[in-house]
Parts: C-alpha cells; sequence; structure tokens
C-alpha cells in the first residue's frame, strides 16, 4: 500500500489530532480546572497523556502488521 | 447490487419477540425508581460510573452502528474502526472543561446553558438547532432500523387478495409504531438499567458473531491472509474515493462528530449527569472511550471484515456486488445457526431500538425545558401546585415524545437517497454540528464570546454552510485536500472542515470587532430615528437570509450578502441584548470552575481530599435535609459541616441504585453510625441492617 494508506494519514491524525489535545490540555490547566497540584488532577493529566499515545500505539502496531504480517 | 430478503427461520423469528419483551419487562421492573420528572430524564444522578459506562455502550454501538460500519468494513476493511479510535483528542476539554459545567451549574439542558451564559434569543437559536440535530439523528437510527428489518422481510406479502410491496419508508413507519409502545416510560432509570443489560448482551453477541465467523473461514491465519492489503490497514487512504477517505473522515467524525457527541449529544450528556459526581463522569467517560469504543469497533465491523473474506473464498456464498448495508444481516445468516441468528438480530436492533429510545427521551427533555416551560411562563399560565405541574410536564413530555418520533420518521426522507447509512450520517454531522460545536466551544473556553458573535455564528455561519452546499466547487474546494467531488453528493465528509472554519471565523471576527459594534451602537442610538434604524437592520437581515437560502443571486452577491447579515445581526444584537460579561461568565466557562463548585455547594468548598467511610445508621425526627456524622468520621472524610455528602448501600454492585445526596450537620459523639431523616431513608430505599458508604463530594 502507498503511503497515502498508511503513515501519512496517520501522522496527520496525531499531528492535527495532537494540536487539538495538547491545546485543550493547555486550556484547561491554564484556566485552573484542571489543578496538577491536587493529587487526583494529577492522576488524570497522567491519564489523559497515556491515553494519546494508546490509541497511536495501537493505530502504529495495527499499520505495521498490515504492512509485514 | 444484490438484494436479499426472506433471511432466517420461524425459530429466528420467534427468538426475537421473545427477546423483545424479557427486555420490556426489565426495563419497566425499573420504572419503580422514578421519583420526579428529574428522575424521569437524568435517573437522579446517583449511579456509579462503572453502571453508567456499561450502559452507554448500547447507545454507543446503537447510534454508530453495526449496519453502516459492517458496510464500510465491507466495502474498505478495517479502517471501518477509524470513527471508534479518534475521540480521544478531546478529552481534556470534555473532561475538564464542559462535563463539570453541566454538572455545577445544574443545567437541564444545552440552550439552558445559552440562555444563562449569552441570552434567552441565544437560547432559543440553539433550541431550534438542536431539534434539528436530534430529530436528524433519530431518523438516522430509524433509518438503520429500517435497513436492518428488510433483509429479513418478503419483497411483497399479500391481504385479501391485494398485493403490496415491502418498501424501506414501509418498514420505517412500522418500526416507528413498535417504537412507540417500546418506548420505557419508566424515564431514565428504566432506560440506564435495559442499556446496562442490553450492553453485556451486545458485545458478547457481537464477539460471538466474529468467532462464529472465524471459525467459519477456517482460523484467524485463513482469514488475515485472505483480506487484501488495503483491508488490513486501520486509516483509510488519504483523499480517495469520495465516499471513504481518511481526510474527509478525520474533520467529518474525529472532530465535528467527536465534539458532537461529546458536547451535543442530550442523550449521552444525560447519561453522564446520572453519575453521583463529575468525578464518577469523568471515570464513565475515560473508560467508555479507552476499552469500550475499540471493542464496540470489532463488534460493528467484523461482519463487513468476514464478509470480505468469505466473498473472495467463495464468491457463490456472499457475492462481491452483495448491497453494503446488507452484508451484516448475511453474514450473521451464513455463520451461524436458525435461533443464534435470531438472537444475534434480536440483541443489535433492541440495542438501536434503545438508541432511538434513548434519543426520544433527550429530545422530549429538550422540549420540556426549552418549549414547553418557558412558553408557560410567557403566557404567564396560572400557578399550580407542584405535583399538577408534575403530572402535566410528564403528559407533556409523553406527548411530545410521540411527534417527535413522527419527525423522526420524516428526517428518513432526507437520509434515505444516500448510498449507505455510513455517507448519510457523514453528511448529517457534517451539516448539522459545527453551528453549535463552535459556539458550545467558544462558550466555554472564551470568557471574551458575547451573545452578539455567537447569535452572528448561528445566523452568519448558517447562511455561509448554505453557500457552501449550493457553490461546493467555490468554497468547498479549497479545503477538499484533493478529495474528489461527486456531484450527486458533494464533499459528504470534508465539508465538516468548511462549516466549522466559517462559523469559526464569524464568531472570532465578531468578537475581535465588538469595541467597534458598541461605538456604533451608541453613535445610532444618539440619531432622533435609532428605533427606526435597529428595527430596520433586523429586517434587512431576515431579507438577506432570505435572499441566500433561495440562491437569489451570483456566489459572490450571495458571499458578500452573507457577511453582511452577519454584521448587522451582531450590532442588532448588541443593541437588544443586554450582556454583562462579568456576570454571564460567571462559573460559566472554564475559568471560573471554583465559583460553579461555590454556585452548585451554596457555600465555600473544601477540596481537601478525604476517605470514603462506612457506617450504619439510624432514623432521626424532623425534616431537615441534613445528615449527622460523628466527629471521628468528619475527620476521616475532611469534611466539615454545610458539605455534600453522597451516601449509597455498601452493597458495589447495586452501583448507587439506592443512594441519596445531602448536607452534612453539626457533628455528635458515636463513631460509627449516622442519623438520616424518614424522608431520607424512603428516597435512598435503603435496607434495615444494611450498611451505608458515605464519601464527601467535590
Amino acid at each position: 500500500p502507498s503511503l497515502l494508506n498508511t503513515w501519512i494519514p496517520f501522522l496527520y491524525l496525531y499531528g492535527v489530532g495532537g494540536i487539538f489535545f495538547f491545546a485543550g490540555l493547555i486550556i484547561v490547566k491554564k484556566s485552573g480546572s484542571l489543578d496538577t497540584t491536587r493529587k487526583s488532577h494529577k492522576r488524570w493529566m497522567k491519564i489523559m497523556l497515556w491515553g494519546f499515545f494508546y490509541f497511536m500505539f495501537i493505530h502504529a502496531f495495527l499499520i505495521i502488521a498490515a504492512l509485514y504480517w | 447490487m444484490e438484494n436479499y430478503h426472506n433471511i432466517g427461520t420461524t425459530v429466528d423469528w420467534i427468538i426475537m419477540l421473545v427477546y423483545f419483551i424479557l427486555v420490556m419487562l426489565f426495563g419497566s421492573y425499573f420504572g419503580k425508581y422514578n421519583r420526579t420528572t428529574s428522575d424521569f430524564f437524568f435517573g437522579g444522578r446517583r449511579f456509579s460510573w462503572w453502571l453508567i459506562a456499561f450502559s452507554i455502550v448500547a447507545t454507543g454501538v446503537g447510534s454508530h452502528s453495526f449496519i453502516k460500519y459492517s458496510a464500510k468494513g465491507f466495502e474498505q476493511g478495517l479502517s471501518s474502526s477509524m470513527a471508534y479510535m479518534n475521540d480521544w483528542f478531546f478529552v481534556p476539554f470534555f473532561l475538564f472543561g464542559w462535563l463539570p459545567i453541566i454538572v455545577y451549574t445544574k443545567i437541564r439542558s444545552i440552550p439552558e446553558y445559552f440562555e444563562k451564559r449569552f441570552s434567552p434569543s441565544a437560547r432559543f437559536i440553539a433550541t431550534v438547532l438542536l431539534l434539528f440535530y436530534m430529530i436528524g439523528y433519530i431518523g438516522i437510527g430509524f433509518l438503520t432500523l429500517g435497513k436492518a428489518a428488510l433483509p429479513l422481510l418478503p419483497e411483497h406479502f399479500t391481504i385479501l387478495g391485494s398485493t403490496f410491496d415491502v418498501t424501506l419508508m414501509g418498514v420505517v413507519v412500522l418500526i416507528a409504531i413498535i417504537t412507540g409502545f417500546y418506548i420505557t416510560f419508566g424515564g431514565q432509570t428504566a432506560v440506564i438499567f435495559t442499556d446496562l443489560l442490553q450492553g453485556f448482551i451486545l458485545l458478547f453477541a457481537g464477539l460471538f458473531l466474529f468467532a462464529l465467523g472465524i471459525d467459519y473461514v477456517g482460523g484467524f491465519n485463513i482469514f488475515w491472509n485472505l483480506l487484501p492489503a488495503e483491508w488490513k490497514l486501520p486509516l483509510a487512504h488519504f483523499n480517495e474515493p469520495a465516499s471513504f477517505n481518511f481526510i474527509g473522515i478525520f474533520w467529518q467524525d474525529g472532530v465535528a462528530g467527536s465534539i458532537g457527541f461529546l458536547f451535543m449529544n442530550m442523550g449521552l450528556i444525560m447519561r453522564f449527569m446520572a453519575t453521583k459526581s463529575v468525578d464518577e463522569g469523568r471515570k464513565a467517560a475515560t473508560f467508555n472511550i479507552l476499552f469500550m469504543l475499540p471493542i464496540s469497533a470489532i463488534v460493528v465491523s467484523n461482519a463487513g471484515w468476514i464478509g470480505k473474506a468469505i466473498s473472495i473464498a467463495n464468491p457463490d456464498l456472499v457475492s462481491p456486488n452483495t448491497n453494503p448495508d446488507q452484508i451484516f444481516v448475511v453474514v450473521a445468516n451464513l455463520v451461524s445457526h436458525p435461533g443464534v441468528f435470531g438472537f444475534i438480530m434480536a440483541a443489535l436492533t433492541a440495542a438501536l431500538m434503545s438508541t432511538v429510545d434513548t434519543l426520544i427521551n433527550a429530545t422530549a427533555a429538550i422540549y420540556i425545558n426549552d418549549v414547553h416551560r418557558p412558553i408557560k411562563k410567557y403566557l404567564k399560565a396560572k400557578i399550580q401546585t407542584e405535583r399538577e405541574q408534575e403530572k402535566k410536564e410528564l403528559s407533556a413530555a409523553r406527548y411530545s415524545s410521540a411527534a417527535i418520533t413522527i419527525l423522526g420518521v420524516l428526517a428518513v426522507l432526507v437520509f434515505k437517497d444516500f448510498p449507505t447509512v455510513y455517507e448519510a450520517h457523514g453528511f448529517f454531522h457534517s451539516t448539522l454540528t459545527p453551528p453549535l460545536v463552535v459556539a458550545i466551544f467558544l462558550g466555554v473556553f472564551w470568557k471574551r464570546f458575547t451573545p452578539a458573535a455567537v447569535i452572528s455564528s448561528f445566523i452568519g455561519g448558517v447562511a455561509l454552510m448554505i453557500l457552501g452546499a449550493k457553490y461546493p466547487s467555490i468554497l468547498i474546494a479549497p479545503f477538499d485536500h484533493g478529495t474528489p467531488m461527486d456531484l450527486k453528493h458533494p464533499y459528504t465528509y470534508i465539508q465538516a472542515l468548511y462549516n466549522t472554519f466559517a462559523c469559526t471565523v464569524v464568531a472570532v471576527a465578531i468578537t475581535y470587532t465588538t469595541p467597534w459594534q458598541k461605538g456604533i451602537v451608541e453613535s445610532i442610538r444618539k440619531s432622533a430615528n435609532a428605533k427606526l434604524i435597529f428595527s430596520s437592520f433586523v429586517i434587512a437581515s431576515v431579507i438577506f437570509f432570505g435572499v441566500v437560502v433561495m440562491n437569489l443571486g451570483s456566489v459572490w452577491l450571495l458571499l458578500a450578502l452573507s457577511i453582511l447579515l452577519s454584521i448587522l445581526v451582531a450590532i442588532a444584537t448588541t443593541h437588544y441584548v443586554k450582556y454583562d460579561e462579568e456576570a454571564q461568565t460567571l462559573g460559566l466557562t472554564s475559568w471560573s470552575l471554583d465559583k460553579a463548585k461555590e454556585f452548585f455547594k451554596g457555600g465555600k468548598i473544601n477540596n481537601r481530599e478525604g476517605e470514603k467511610v462506612i457506617i450504619d445508621w439510624k432514623i432521626k425526627e424532623g425534616d431537615d435535609d441534613v445528615i449527622f456524622f460523628s466527629t471521628d468520621e468528619l475527620q476521616k472524610m475532611s469534611a466539615e459541616v454545610g458539605d455534600l455528602v453522597y451516601i449509597s448501600d455498601s452493597r458495589w454492585y447495586l452501583g448507587g441504585l439506592k443512594s441519596i445526596h445531602s448536607k452534612i450537620g453539626e457533628p455528635h459523639n458515636e463513631t460509627g453510625i449516622i442519623y438520616i431523616t424518614k424522608d431520607h431513608f424512603e428516597s435512598g430505599q435503603f435496607v434495615i441492617g444494611k450498611k451505608l458508604i458515605a464519601e464527601k463530594e467535590m
């Protein structure tokens, strides 16, 4: 399959999607609604970040599996 | 394209009928937990996160349904799962922006937020747009149900010597009538528990079908090797074909759809509002997106993948030309035995019915809250007792549910000419979500966003969207990322990007020019004809909007009129709408959530983190809504007198069904015991001899 079917959509998804995601994280942190000095909010921050990379990993894994398995 | 009829046996039909009856009986049992219209619509804010997370599965799988994803799985492969795997980008905005705001401000519907944050006129337009969105969603649900049922029915049937053709619209009307009986008048609590049961069954049925399919083709390795390389990829081709491409799906589903689903879908929002606290709502949403959606992607798509593999191995069994919207039914029938097929079809159609049910319930909530009550208030209806009013509103909710069902059926007419349900849903999301998505988003996260800007983005933005739909090759083409334009349904998906862009540009431009608008309004107010000038602005706006809708002129003239329309609406709104930025953003944007918490609690918030305590309880005389703890327990909970407290039966598996919210009263010295009132006991339906668990809210 061509790059237009594999890594280009992947990069666009996590590039543009990543801009939305990190903009959201920065806005809720700056506005004070996500207060990372609190233990429970710090944990939420970690969950949100790990969630982003979790989906990135799943997509990368599936692309590699489709190409080489 | 090959169409199928008469799929299934008598055993399948009997199993489907029995399943439906059992689900209805299950739902009506939980109707007894309704106490008020608040329970009817919101389930009374008491449930645990896991209960809500699983009950959302049926709603998520129902609306993002097995028919359309199996169709795309058959046509395109694993990339049919894209829509289930792109919802994470807006999670921070939802968990720490919109969710706490809707809970702490105690709004009953999205339009109500628009009134508090902007003005009654903004609420009115938001109500109109939201009702379009919800009724469109119901229409998509009916269309999917119709397409699921069609292959099961004969091509025509004979009654008293006359032969009638079985048509899609005929089936849809019949299904709508059945939904009318099916709708659980038990309200939200019944819906939550019915969906909880169905969520489990649905996941089981979908994964069971996948296992049967894999077994049918001879094992996973054979299945995987049968699929062409392009069918194994998780993301579609970047910009082609027009009917399914990555870039279009990203903007239509990943952006407009995700925000629409999390921020605008009242059915889903009402579920989150039924959780016992904001943090539980966060857990439910997170668990749902991280784990339930990827599993649901397999549940709803796998019939298409299996169908593709079989069509390659044995085209006589599944023709490569099978109508994609029928592939789910064809494959389910092929790989399962009679009876099992009936069970799978019953599980999936009942879940879809639940989705439509949830949406009708949510739309009725919007009608009661944003149309019925304001009209009553405007007409200064005679004061009734609370009980009389409750009774009248419940009956109005039921009548409006019936009217909404009829409108949902009519909405099917708009969608039924699209090649597949997937494209119909894509078109629906692209056109109906952007104005509200932009308005909610900027309203929550941007303090400077004004009523003039929100109303201009509604009216001017919609005018620009209508222009885009009429002149796609001029206005949408610059945004198409190389996507080919299908002449019959131009830019089904990527128009979401153009529409969002158009609404955002109007909203931002009008917000930044607020000082100019105020200057213009002030100078007009000084003139002798001020009233006439402002009235003429409103009349001109209506005329310009009409000219754009009726397409009376060249594209450039209409574009200029749309921009002029936005400016006139902004100036008129600045004049007519009283707006105090300080007061109307307090507690209503993510920048002042602490204020929202204070309003919610009715006093200073106590942010110290405490632990849960398990206690015995006794009933104390009195009517005050307070609960008395011992000093020791208050210390463990880090709680103070006046804090909000949530008390539930200590058996975790009840998920909060037996629970109440209250305030903490003056402490006593009997460690391990709390004092509650008779009203608390009845309201929480507590069981004598069973311990309770208490936790401080917020």
